[in-house]
């Protein structure tokens, strides 16, 4: 770890050389010469951590991950291996079923004309609303199940 | 008289005790089985075929046993035949005690799957399809034994079905053992057209054998074993789980290759070229899994690079006509590789996941047994002498450099082992010493029995195999027994270059360097940068050449070029011309005319 401070001062001083330039033709050279030798000096097998995506244990439990409607299909003496909460699950369902078309509404009133910009949901916005596409959210599966 | 029927009979009895667990609860109506159940099982069988070996150990007996004929055609027979020499005999305890060390290992290993007992059952059987291919004597036999391990083996990769490089490896090993598979249905078919049986005995031909068989042969051991070009799919395996890169892809599955080629080997040892073909191949298979291994960042990754160059050298071996030194170093090899996968599979299951090496170190007062054990299967891979790689290593090395083949083969065999001594030296500096690097607040432990029985014994196993199975087979090629002394002690000299050059490495990065980016440490790093050119130039030249001749030949060429456009313009090329021959200067015409009518009228 010592080392790779170093080597990262060497590097921060020629970029603090380089700070001040104003004419941007100049600058954007620079900037070219910069990615250049950033490509030339990548690590040929960059460390990735285990679940980040290109790792070794990524995506690994997906087979196990489970989907919540599966719950609707058990037998009733299974289900009642778990009375309690089967009780509440029906509650959920219904609250689900009832804010269903108010979240729709919320969800096409905010979007823009010509498609959403982000991937991000927006918040609830009245009292006793729900935030929209809550239930895919609130029900997903573990990170890692079991 | 008795001994026959007591082999034959523990031999049998051996591989019913293992069919148990998958075929009980099939017949009665409770499925109660569990992984300490199949571990027990595999226990009783190891020590079932104990019984065989120590009567071939004591008596030199073997034995043939021909029972249920498949009828179907009238002249050619494939009975059931069950060959118990001195390979199968061998191969039975050191593969069940392999096995029986990484079910236990297994069970806490995999103790968080929801599925362990399924994972037990493909393991075993896995298994069974190994010990059919080990002791077949028949080329049918043998091909069931064989595709059930390639099937198992894909199953296995692909244990975690839902990460997509899993698959994507599984698939690989699939496609790649199937080109294998295309050269041993070559040979079967020419054994069956030529000689008339599939019978290991009957293909002894004291004239030189053909090209083609051995061709397939080899090929089917090229693609089973991972050598050189049918190699990716090895490094690409060790997506499974560890338990199954120990038993699959260190010990079993991958000789499987090697031993066809021991099994038919009174054929290819008529045909010199087809040795020095496999000397060559198996050189160079060494030589670029070790140039791999080097600079490999991943603890598994190295240990399959590792187990890549170690099968060159059994192909080496092949193709030094010396079979049962190949088997030898199977044997001894499968103690230490699994050895060293269990303890990779105890490390990274203790740092929670991790398996970069750039992250370990400091390892030896957290985690002594496996360590020791890591150190100790590392030393018996470099051939540190009188463990049991030096007998199986060492003779081979010594073989080769006192026999008459080419130099080629001998030096890219000997720069493999010092770079052997170099990659597992690199592995352990950086696993175990020094400061560590991993993540600060990480429990871990050996307390459990589970981890450290099968470590230990494989340990104890990889330091008296050597020694017990040379005490007592006896070798039916006379071992080279004098040669010049640079000769003898060349392998260890390659060894300590290697251990120098792996210090001297570690030495430079600690001093402030910067590493170079040469293209050789490019090369060793991407593999070789075999993956990316084969899988992509393959299909981009199939599918270009596929739009090429789609679109380009059939429409635009034959349809257009060839048919009406082509002739449509050779004719406005002649039109053309001729237009503008034909310029319409009717004065200048009608002029010529009149002059030329004067002309003759003025003459006559």
């Amino acid at each position: 770890r010592d080392k790779y401070r170093y080597f990262a001062c060497l590097l921060r001083e020629r970029f603090d050389k380089n700070k001040d330039v104003k004419d941007m033709v100049k600058a954007t050279e620079l900037l070219k010469a910069g990615e250049e030798e950033f490509w030339a000096n990548q690590h040929p097998q960059p460390y990735i951590f285990p679940d980040s995506p290109g790792g070794t244990a990524y995506e690994r439990y997906e087979c196990y991950k489970i989907p919540e409607w599966c719950l609707d299909f058990w037998h009733p003496s299974e289900k009642a291996m778990y009375p309690d909460y089967f009780a509440k699950r029906e509650q959920w369902k219904k609250l689900q079923q009832e804010s269903w078309e108010k979240e729709l509404k919320q969800l096409e009133e905010e979007t823009p004309a010509d498609g959403p910009r982000t991937e991000a949901l927006p918040p609830a916005r009245k009292e006793g609303h729900l935030p929209p596409l809550w239930w895919q959210y609130v029900t997903r599966p573990r990170e890692i199940p079991m | 008289m008795e001994t026959a029927l007591l082999l034959n009979t523990s031999m049998i009895l051996t591989l019913t005790i293992i069919l148990t667990p998958i075929l009980l609860p099939l017949l009665l109506k409770n499925p109660q089985n569990s992984p300490a159940n199949l571990t027990r099982t595999v226990k009783t069988a190891f020590l079932t075929s104990l019984v065989p070996m120590t009567l071939f150990m004591h008596s030199g007996m073997e034995s043939i046993i021909s029972t249920w004929e498949w009828k179907f055609i009238m002249n050619f027979k494939i009975p059931i035949s069950l060959k118990m020499d001195q390979y199968s005999m061998m191969f039975f305890p050191i593969a069940l005690f392999v096995t029986w060390s990484i079910l236990q290992f297994a069970s806490w290993y995999m103790a968080s799957e929801p599925y362990i007992t399924k994972f037990f059952q493909y393991l075993l059987m896995f298994l069974i399809a190994m010990l059919t291919l080990t002791i077949a004597n028949n080329l049918f036999l043998l091909f069931i034994g064989w595709e059930g391990v390639g099937i198992m083996s894909f199953l296995l990769i692909g244990w975690w079905q839902g990460r997509a490089e899993a698959n994507t490896a599984a698939l690989q090993a699939v496609l790649y053992n199937r080109i294998g598979d295309i050269g041993i249905i070559l040979s079967m078919a020419w054994l069956a057209s030529s000689t008339n049986t599939w019978e290991v005995q009957q293909t002894f031909t004291s004239t030189q054998t053909p090209m083609l068989p051995l061709l397939g042969l080899i090929l089917a051991a090229a693609g089973k074993s991972a050598q050189f070009g049918l190699h990716p799919w090895l490094p690409a395996a060790m997506e499974g789980p560890t338990p199954v890169s120990a038993l699959l892809h260190s010990s079993t599955m991958v000789v499987a290759g090697i031993f066809l080629l021991i099994r038919t080997h009174p054929m290819l040892s008529n045909n010199q070229t087809a040795l020095t073909m496999c000397l060559c191949l198996g050189s160079l298979s060494t030589l670029f899994a070790a140039t791999c291994a080097i600079t490999q960042n991943d603890i598994k990754k190295i240990i399959a690079f590792s187990t890549s160059s170690q099968l060159g050298l059994m192909m080496v071996t092949i193709g030094l006509n010396l079979p049962q030194l190949a088997f030898l170093h199977i044997s001894t090899h499968a103690f230490f590789k699994a050895m060293l996968f269990l303890c990779s599979g105890s490390i990274i299951h203790n740092l929670n996941g991790e398996q970069d090496i750039r992250k370990m170190g400091g390892l030896q007062k957290m985690l002594p047994t496996t360590t020791s054990c890591l150190t100790i299967g590392n030393l018996a891979l470099m051939g540190t002498p009188f463990l049991a790689g030096f007998y199986s290593k060492d003779l081979i090395i010594e073989s080769m450099n006192t026999s008459y083949l080419n130099t080629w083969a001998l030096l890219l065999t000997l720069l493999a082992t010092s770079f052997t001594a170099t990659y597992t030296l690199r592995m352990t500096l950086l696993v175990q010493t020094n400061f560590t690097r991993m993540a600060t607040a990480t429990p871990m432990n050996e307390n459990n029995k589970a981890i450290t029985n099968p470590i230990t014994r494989l340990a104890l196993g990889s330091i008296m195999a050597g020694l017990l199975i040379t005490s007592f087979i006896t070798p039916t090629k006379t071992p080279p027994m004098t040669m010049p002394t640079l000769t003898k002690t060349a392998a260890i000299t390659m060894t300590i270059l290697g251990i120098i050059l792996a210090l001297e490495l570690s030495n430079m990065a600690h001093t402030l360097t910067q590493p170079k980016q040469t293209t050789f440490t490019n090369f060793s790093s991407l593999l070789g940068f075999f993956n990316p050119l084969l899988h992509r130039l393959t299909s981009t030249n199939l599918l270009n050449n596929g739009q090429k001749i789609a679109s380009h030949l059939i429409d635009l060429s034959w349809y257009k070029k060839m048919g009406p456009e082509g002739i449509a313009n050779l004719q406005l090329m002649a039109t053309k011309t001729s237009t503008t021959l034909h310029s319409g200067l009717i004065k200048a015409y009608l002029s010529s005319f009149a002059l030329s009518i004067l002309i003759i009228l003025l003459v006559y």
